[in-house]
């Protein structure tokens, strides 16, 4: 039971990164009825710029020379918990800010040239820059695999265990990573269904030139559906680092696929869908994994994905935009 | 949005792909070394090793190893005096047996190629050897352990270091006998190298009478292991095994320790580099231990001369595990090269006889190299069997065990 119980808790964990990553596949989509297949390498661009502001903010090795004047600020940011929560608030916002900035540029250079094209050249463009992504960082950070941790080895963010019955551990982390994918999926829904520039996204997912003629601005409201998602990546890419321990620039193609299966299994374009896809894909993995063996967990997540296609094509949730008539 | 416009994007997006597909392209091929124009005659060797993708740290020190050994051969006046200039060209295999496959093809179609020494991964190998195996090109790998690569009938096919059916049963006995663990969890990463390193090392362990209480398979990309780890931790054992390369297995100690799996993990030679101490942590990686194939770099015959010249070639890199063993490989090619171009002429070592003159010189290859005597048994085994158990010690460094 509490082996059942520890691999429900792995799988829920893994099932936040997956449903973080699975709402900017779903966003997208719901808006452009585009799948951005260089989301994978915004979620890896996260995990980078998470441990370039983490080594910045708290790396003694990296306060030297120019970095100097970061030696006060670093004393701040590791003592005592007012310095950790401001790390982390740090850490994540500017990860977050940074990565949406890129996907806002990606979006004006290489998707809204071809927004009038056939549906396939957006897609090709997509893969374009996510190979463009992959080889900069390949060629301008490091071919190697990186460790999430200062230079003496130290982690920027000590797990403790939280919990504990039975056998069963649930730590701080996995608490962080589940509750943060939460409350960001529940302020995306606000966000969506109660504010103004929500309704003027909802809109243009329904008629983009009908909301054009409006006078809402799509070009805007794209962007913005174009920041939140890579941002929500970013945070996942931060999270992927700190939670297994390292950064790869190939570290995307994985997770990315998995994420983009979590979103179709929910019902892609429907929020809450990617959510509960993302859990979902997460728990069922972790069980194949720890039930079955190592090797299946993803043959099984991927049977899951056909079975659920086979049974229900538009998804768990379908899709919440109202057809188009 | 005007036509103009949407074409002056369209062209920058082509020109972005363009440039990505390029940067692609440039990052495998790439040569160096080569101490100038000597010689009228150009031979060449190449070198392939995972250089952007796979155990990249191991793959680049395995090309500074064999360029130091080409750098040094041409600056000798035996190879001056045959009229050769020995290159050398780098491929990038990714330690991916597709991308090997297409590196070995572009080895073999160079004309003045006639020896490869590489490559890191068995499973690259494996293709490989086919394609050079055609092409008469002499094969001589730093760091196979596959047993089965050198049972193919391939006879281009050399290896200067033990297989993993002296490497994994020395581990495995180091485990039991030595190390006193009794229970062991076996884990490979689905790879020819780890799968054969985790199946010899559980057969000895077992034979040995410890107990074998799992064995799983993982990929030689995954980064997640936390269910493997709770598998693992309701095992109740006390040696973890990873049959695989330190990318993943440097995590799955990481995610072992974080879960409370208290125990040392074991691998291989694939382990057996700085990076896997940095990717897990010092604190985390103490106690890990490793095997790996020959002595110590320090420990080996000629080691300080090596070190010597290595430190002055390359100031700024440690030595990885298969440098010293690269540049053996690449002087058996070289001393090869060598005996041909005196015997049959130095214009006649790019022809097929000469290929094929090369080849059985490699095979009575028997010079004192860095690692020992390097000379090969009828089947391209080496007959220098020394294997090395390591650990991460206090100070974050791998160290070979007191035995």
């Amino acid at each position: 039971m509490s082996y059942l119980l520890s691999q429900l808790i792995n799988g829920i964990t893994l099932g936040g990164l997956y449903a973080l990553v699975a709402l900017g596949y779903t966003l997208v989509y719901g808006i452009l009825l585009m799948i951005n297949f260089a989301h994978s390498e915004l979620f890896m661009a996260g995990g980078y710029v998470g441990l370039g502001v983490l080594k910045v903010l708290s790396d003694g090795a990296v306060a030297t020379g120019p970095l100097a004047f970061m030696k006060p600020a670093q004393t701040f940011f590791n003592s005592g918990m007012l310095g950790f929560v401001a790390l982390m608030a740090a850490t994540f916002l500017i990860s977050a800010v940074i990565v949406g900035l890129l996907g806002v540029l990606i979006e004006r250079f290489a998707y809204r040239p071809l927004r009038h094209a056939p549906r396939l050249a957006p897609l090709i463009s997509a893969i374009g820059v996510s190979i463009f992504l992959q080889n900069a960082v390949l060629l301008w950070v490091s071919s190697k695999q990186l460790p999430y941790s200062r230079a003496d080895g130290t982690a920027f963010v000590t797990s403790h265990t939280l919990l504990k019955f039975g056998g069963v551990e649930i730590t701080t982390m996995q608490v962080f990573i589940v509750v943060t994918s939460l409350l960001l999926l529940l302020f995306l829904d606000t966000f969506v269904a109660r504010t103004r520039i929500g309704r003027a996204m909802r809109a243009t997912s329904q008629d983009r030139e009908a909301a054009g003629l409006m006078g809402v601005d799509i070009n805007s409201v794209i962007a913005l559906a174009f920041f939140i998602g890579p941002a929500l990546g970013a945070v996942a890419g931060v999270f992927n680092g700190m939670y297994y321990g390292s950064v790869k620039y190939n570290m995307g193609f994985i997770p990315g696929i998995k994420s983009f299966t979590a979103a179709v299994v929910g019902g892609i374009g429907n929020l809450r869908g990617a959510m509960l896809g993302g859990f979902l894909l997460g728990i069922v993995e972790s069980l194949a994994g720890g039930f079955l063996e190592t090797g299946y967990k993803d043959v099984i997540a991927f049977i899951v994905l056909v079975l659920v296609l086979i049974f229900r094509p538009g998804g768990l949730l379908g899709e919440a935009v109202a057809e188009k008539v | 949005m005007t036509m103009g416009k949407a074409r002056k994007y369209m062209a920058i997006v082509a020109l972005l792909a363009a440039v990505a597909l390029v940067v692609t392209g440039c990052g495998g091929s790439g040569s160096s070394a080569g101490g100038g124009a000597t010689g009228a005659v150009k031979v060449t060797i190449g070198i392939g090793a995972p250089l952007t993708d796979g155990a990249v740290a191991l793959g680049k020190g395995m090309v500074r190893g064999a360029n130091l050994a080409i750098t040094q051969a041409n600056a000798s006046q035996e190879v001056k005096d045959l009229g050769l200039t020995i290159a050398s060209v780098e491929g990038d295999d990714k330690g991916d047996p597709t991308t090997g496959g297409n590196v070995a093809t572009q080895f073999a179609s160079n004309p003045t190629l006639v020896g490869v020494m590489g490559h890191l991964n068995s499973g690259v190998t494996r293709v490989a050897v086919k394609i050079y195996n055609q092409a008469n090109i002499v094969q001589v790998s730093p760091a196979n352990t596959a047993v089965d690569l050198t049972q193919m009938g391939m006879t281009n096919y050399f290896r200067v270091c033990a297989n993993d059916a002296v490497q994994g049963p020395a581990g495995a006995d180091y485990a039991f006998k030595t190390g006193g663990f009794k229970k062991a969890f076996v884990v490979d990463d689905s790879t020819p190298y780890g799968v054969g390193l985790a199946d010899e090392w559980g057969k000895q362990f077992a034979a040995d009478g410890g107990a074998v209480a799992g064995r799983e398979k993982t990929s030689d990309k995954d980064t997640d292991f936390k269910s493997l780890v709770t598998k693992i931790k309701a095992a109740g054992i006390d040696i973890v095994y990873y049959g695989g390369i330190y990318n993943s297995g440097a995590l799955l100690s990481k995610q072992l320790k974080e879960g409370g799996v208290n125990v040392p993990l074991m691998g291989g030679d694939g382990l057996f580099d700085p990076e896997y101490i940095k990717l897990a942590g010092a604190a985390i990686a103490k106690g890990d231990l490793a095997t790996s194939v020959g002595l110590p770099t320090a420990q080996m015959p000629k080691g300080q001369d090596f070190i010597a010249a290595y430190k002055a070639a390359y100031p700024s890199d440690e030595i990885a595990a298969y440098d010293a063993y690269s540049f053996d490989a690449a002087n058996a090619i070289i001393k090869a090269i060598v005996s041909v171009a005196k015997s049959m002429g130095a214009d006649k070592v790019t022809t097929t006889e000469g290929k094929k003159a090369i080849i059985a010189a490699v095979a009575k290859t028997n010079f004192e190299g860095v690692s020992g005597t390097v000379s090969f048994d009828a089947h391209g085994d080496t007959t220098n069997k020394a294997i090395t158990v390591y650990t991460v010690g206090a100070d974050g460094a791998w160290a070979p065990v007191s035995k």
